[in-house]
């Protein structure tokens, strides 16, 4: 099924309808959307200032990594469900939403190489084999992509 | 209030609020930082929080989450405060009727009292509890007002540009 179709169907099922007639559903959707961004974001800041030596200095990168992880994955799967329902309730609008379609190549972008760095740190149990200028690096591309993704967000309404 | 609103109609007017407000680009890009702005504040916040509740980083000192964390949250803060102010100046004369806008000003106060009660009261004996995975009960209650307050502020900020509408 190509992408089109699917979205073609997507947007004709009961949930789709629903998202796009209800007079309260998207509102509420977008706001628990936003809600979910609040903690996911605030954790992944955490999270990759840590890789980069400026936050939580006094805890271990490794442990830093484990204790944020419910945040960080438990955010995205939350971002990621609220998210496909306001899709759901539009889904031949953002089909040819070029904003839309820049966040979720981003997203899946930043999704499989932010949780790589930060799965893999939790694992590690010897700090010395993450204090690397790699990881520093890593940090910074998976800040600049999360970032990026915010604002394609923001610019799905305007364009 | 009358001299508030005529004071509201006064910046409403200026040039930085008529720019921000006619601008194509301006208000959206203000708006998105803003967001991201949040998101710093609340986040971080919310990880010193869910440490009071002894809900993540159960073995590590309140105390030393607490500098670690605050300082982040700051900068956010003051990112979504210049943000903010801006995003109320460019529509200064209809947030002055903005239901929303006006529970999102109680709420900002709140939000504030709660860390300064927090601090002065229960936080002052920290060292008597700084390691327990289940901290005081006043300080779950300052845990637990913090993540309401925060996101009945997201959900207030929302329905304003709602509301607007």
């Amino acid at each position: 099924m190509s992408l089109l179709k699917f979205c073609h169907w997507i947007g004709r099922t009961h949930l789709g309808i629903f998202m796009r007639d209800s007079t309260y559903a998207f509102a509420i959707v977008e706001i628990c959307h936003l809600l979910a961004l609040a903690v996911f974001g605030g954790a992944i800041l955490l999270v990759n200032l840590r890789f980069l030596g400026v936050a939580f200095k006094l805890q271990p990168i490794s442990l830093v990594a484990r204790e944020l992880l419910p945040l960080t994955g438990g955010g995205v799967v939350a971002m990621f469900i609220s998210g496909f329902l306001l899709f759901m309730g539009g889904s031949m609008r953002y089909y040819h939403n070029p904003a839309f379609r820049l966040k979720m190549i981003l997203f899946v972008v930043a999704l499989v190489f932010h949780f790589f760095l930060q799965v893999r740190a939790s694992r590690q149990s010897s700090e010395l084999s993450l204090n690397s200028n790699l990881l520093k690096l890593g940090s910074v591309v998976s800040l600049l992509l999360w970032f990026s993704i915010g604002l394609a967000g923001r610019a799905i309404g305007y364009v | 209030m009358p001299s508030v609103l005529h004071f509201c109609q006064w910046v409403y007017v200026t040039r930085l609020a008529t720019g921000i407000r006619e601008s194509p680009y301006w208000f959206p890009i203000i708006e998105g930082i803003h967001t991201l702005g949040i998101t710093a504040v609340v986040g971080t916040i919310a990880v010193l929080d869910l440490r009071l509740l002894g809900v993540i980083m159960k073995r590590e000192p309140v105390s030393s989450i607490a500098r670690q964390v605050l300082p982040w949250a700051w900068a956010g803060f003051s990112v979504m405060f210049v943000t903010g102010l801006l995003l109320s100046i460019a529509e200064a004369a209809t947030n002055y009727f903005n239901w929303a806008f006006r529970i999102k000003l109680i709420l900002l106060v709140l939000v504030g009292l709660n860390p300064l009660i927090f601090h002065l009261t229960v936080y002052r004996q920290v060292n008597s509890w700084d390691l327990a995975s289940i901290t005081p009960g006043r300080a779950r209650a300052a845990a637990v007002c913090s993540l309401v307050l925060w996101a009945s502020i997201i959900v207030a900020g929302r329905l304003i540009a709602y509301v607007n509408m």
